[in-house]
């Protein structure tokens, strides 16, 4: 079967090269019967693949240790749900998931676009599969997940503890699925370019997939957060390491990408800026794995075997510079109207938009890595965490929050001054309101508080101009067909599926943005060291410590449990059992924490240490509003959903704008 | 002006991000050497002291808070840890020397990006201020031929 999995991995390498070069050569010589033949390889190096990550499932299900790969992420005693998980634990079956994933994808839009726009699909197919073949030349070449041991120990090595987590076992395919769907459009905007095909149907064509590829880039992000959160067990959820910047940062660019879009897809302006902007973000994508698998910049997530960092900087290089290099040779078809009928406008705002959220993005880029740049430049190693992302981004995000309050409420070409005054009296009214109510009650004694007051403030300003806008749109509805409420909000929705599920999108922003905030200013802990019987207070609960069990849950792990009864007005309210996992031949013991979480607050806690007295050091933190975070979470995949539900309407609008296109341009039959 | 504005801007965004959060009450004190410094453990974890959980960091925590009771404070902590390591215990750049282009450097993009993007707006809408005047003085034109003297 490891052979099978191995020739199928050289198999699929051949095919995808022999399909990129046949795919250019149709498309640039008007050869269909190189087209017909190249347009077979993408179901073939799908085939290929899967066949090849089937074999690698079944080792780790078999355990099968001749294989060096499930030696080293496997074991006997693992949980079947983490042996499949197991796959994407190490960099080699990581590279093999992402290939697998790409060549899905691949696979999508072959049959999606299968006869369609023969300009443009050939040479997007052509990036894709030249995207596949470095991968599989990695694969085959530098780290082959089907290499083996001589002689096959009797048991693996295990998966590291801490990937011992359903977080873990979603996480990374999730963020996964952003990072590869990127390639889509990607593909598409240097097809576009090749082929000189500049108007805006290369972002209609992929427009679905770059939200698909944000939405789970953004899922991916949280979900991470969520398994910091529960697994790492110190009471945060975001560390600014640089792996977790990396996928943050093409979130921000993909975010830039796909506000700006919309100004090319009403103005036919900013061309160039958005074929950068998806460049870019792929660019973003191709860094984190650079980063992740370097082994140059210090991060926790980094791979024991992080030895690839100089292809992906090599392919970071080659791919930066064809871009540019077509970008600018392309610049006189690029060229649009570009043209403004006001500086107060929606468009403006977009701009300004684009640019917070660039600056983010650069912020974080540039403390990533500065401490290559230090290095450098003075030879001495310095560390950027999480002070100075704080300090830097929290402002620039402030004013990105304060934009998204703005932008629904500016109307398109020119705000008059009449128009402003009226749209952003009930907005300004609310964050009035909630700045004097919320001020008696909100600490304002550090910077931290003072940005977490502010943040409110202005969650207040956002949510009430996005209530607004559901308001004038429900309420013109009604008037207009006699509908009831929920069915004049609902068939507004429906109608406008992109414009409100966008809305929607920015709700589950603002809850993001409030939960961070009243999580990193209003947060308490307190650590203990408690006999038996002893309980402590932390803000208004009281925690009792029980008991210390101890289980032998399996022959290579051993947990020791705490039970703390909580609780608050003299009455029992919860019982925690936060414990600490002990794994045979590993040094470091690993914290289960419990959380009772509520709408106001989590109440977290982590069994610190022990002692054979059964004494016991408990910590103990109480995080506002961090569910604000999930819950916005949820929100945005809920809107995300409504935004990316197919449109009768918009594929009506297609047709006709394709029908005036043909009456325009008749075909030679026609004539 | 544009300098000055841009100076004025650039120092507001400093001064906001990068200035010293005082007041910090004694109670507070260990948090905020922990936020100071990394975690030196012989994995190297690469976290930040406060967010680590390692046996390693406990001891140090443990360390540090004698330390502070005996009256060492969190500035010369700090120093002791430099000199021991270096500059990498420190959990951000320091903010003089060549570090401070650390800190500089994203607010000197933004505020240039940010006076890019109003220069690139006022062109554009200056652009379709002209197109509009050519058109009218282009109809005016028209209209003026088609009236006959009189």
């Amino acid at each position: 079967m490891n052979d099978i999995g191995e020739f199928t991995l050289l198999l699929a390498l051949a095919t995808a090269l022999y399909g990129c070069i046949a795919y250019v050569m149709s498309a640039r010589g008007n050869r269909i019967d190189l087209y017909l033949s190249a347009d077979k390889t993408p179901f073939i190096v799908w085939v290929c693949v899967t066949i090849s990550s089937i074999c690698l499932w079944k080792a780790f299900l078999t355990d099968d240790f001749s294989l060096q790969y499930v030696w080293a992420y496997s074991n006997r005693e693992l949980d079947t749900f983490y042996k499949v998980s197991s796959f994407w634990g190490g960099q080699k079956g990581s590279l093999l998931f992402w290939t697998l994933l790409l060549s899905t994808y691949m696979l999508v839009v072959y049959f999606q676009n299968r006869n369609k726009n023969l300009r443009v699909v050939p040479y997007a197919m052509a990036v894709m599969l030249v995207i596949v073949v470095f991968f599989l030349f990695l694969i085959n070449f530098s780290t082959n997940p089907f290499e083996r041991i001589p002689l096959p120990p009797e048991d693996g090595r295990g998966l590291n503890p801490l990937l011992q987590n359903y977080w873990m076992v979603i996480h990374p395919p999730t963020l996964y699925l952003g990072y590869v769907g990127f390639t889509v459009p990607f593909a598409f905007a240097v097809a576009a370019l090749i082929s000189k095909d500049l108007d805006d149907g290369w972002i209609r064509m992929t427009r679905k997939w770059t939200l698909i590829s944000w939405f789970f880039l953004c899922m991916g992000n949280l979900f991470g957060a969520s398994w910091a959160y529960v697994e790492l067990g110190w009471g945060g959820y975001w560390a600014w390491d640089p792996v977790e910047n990396a996928a943050f940062m093409p979130l921000l660019i993909a975010t830039a990408f796909l506000h700006s879009v919309m100004i090319q897809e009403k103005k036919d302006m900013m061309k160039v800026w958005n074929m950068s902007l998806i460049l870019l973000t792929f660019a973003m994508t191709i860094f984190g794995t650079f980063i992740t698998r370097s082994g140059l910049i210090q991060s926790v997530h980094t791979f024991d075997e992080a030895t690839l960092g100089y292809y992906f900087l090599a392919f970071l290089f080659v791919i930066i510079t064809a871009c540019a290099t077509l970008i600018i040779a392309r610049l006189p078809l690029l060229k649009s109207t570009n043209e403004l009928d006001s500086f107060f406008s929606r468009e403006s705002s977009f701009l300004f938009n684009n640019l917070l959220l660039l600056g983010i993005a650069f912020a974080t880029f540039w403390g990533t890595i500065f401490p290559i740049i230090s290095e450098a430049v003075r030879d001495v190693k310095i560390t950027v965490g999480p002070p100075f992302y704080n300090q830097v981004n929290v402002p620039i995000g402030l004013a990105l929050l304060a934009l998204i309050g703005i932008g629904p409420v500016i109307a398109w070409r020119r705000a008059t001054l009449s128009n402003l005054k009226k749209n952003f009296l009930k907005p300004v009214l609310a964050s009035l309101i909630a700045a004097i109510v919320l001020f008696p009650f909100i600490p304002l004694g550090n910077r931290a508080e003072i940005y977490t007051y502010v943040t409110f403030v202005l969650c207040a300003f956002v949510v009430t101009s996005i209530f607004t806008e559901f308001y004038k749109g429900t309420v013109s509805r009604m008037g207009l067909h006699e509908e009831s409420v929920a069915g004049a909000l609902t068939a507004m929705t429906w109608r406008n599926k992109r414009r409100y599920g966008g809305y929607i999108v920015h709700i589950g922003v603002v809850l993001i943005f409030a939960g961070i905030a009243g999580s990193q200013a209003y947060g308490t802990h307190t650590e203990k060291h408690l006999q038996l019987g002893e309980s402590f207070e932390i803000r208004g609960y009281t925690i009792k410590y029980e008991k210390l069990v101890a289980i032998e849950a399996t022959s290579i792990k051993t947990r020791i449990i705490a039970q703390l009864a909580v609780e608050r007005d003299g009455n029992r309210y919860w019982t925690g059992h936060p414990e600490k996992e002990f794994y045979k031949g590993q040094n470091q013991p690993v914290s289960e924490v419990d959380v009772l979480s509520t709408w106001k607050e989590d109440l977290y806690m982590i069994l610190a240490d022990f002692r054979e007295d059964e004494s016991a050091t408990i910590k103990v933190y109480v995080n506002p509003m961090v569910s604000w975070m999930w819950t916005g979470g949820w929100i945005i995949a809920f809107g995300t959903m409504i935004s990316m539900w197919p449109d009768r309407l918009e594929q009506r609008r297609r047709l006709d704008r394709i029908r005036k296109q043909e009456q325009l341009f008749p075909s030679p039959a026609q004539e | 002006m544009h300098t000055i504005k841009m100076m004025t801007i650039l120092f507001v965004f400093v001064w906001v991000s990068a200035g010293q959060v005082s007041g910090v009450e004694a109670g507070v004190l260990l948090e905020d050497l922990e936020n100071q410094l990394m975690c030196k453990c012989d994995d190297k974890c690469g976290k930040v002291l406060i967010n680590c959980t390692c046996s390693t960091s406990d001891k140090t925590r443990a360390k540090f808070s004698k330390m502070l009771e005996s009256g060492i404070t969190v500035e010369q902590i700090v120093k002791m840890q430099v000199d021991k390591y270096g500059e990498t215990v420190l959990s951000a750049p320091t903010k003089f020397g060549f570090n401070l282009t650390a800190w500089m450097t994203p607010f000197v993009a933004l505020v240039a990006g940010g006076f890019g993007v109003r220069k690139v707006l006022l062109a554009w809408v200056c652009k379709k201020v002209k197109l509009i005047l050519s058109m009218r003085l282009l109809l005016s034109q028209k209209f003026q031929k088609n009236i006959p003297n009189v």
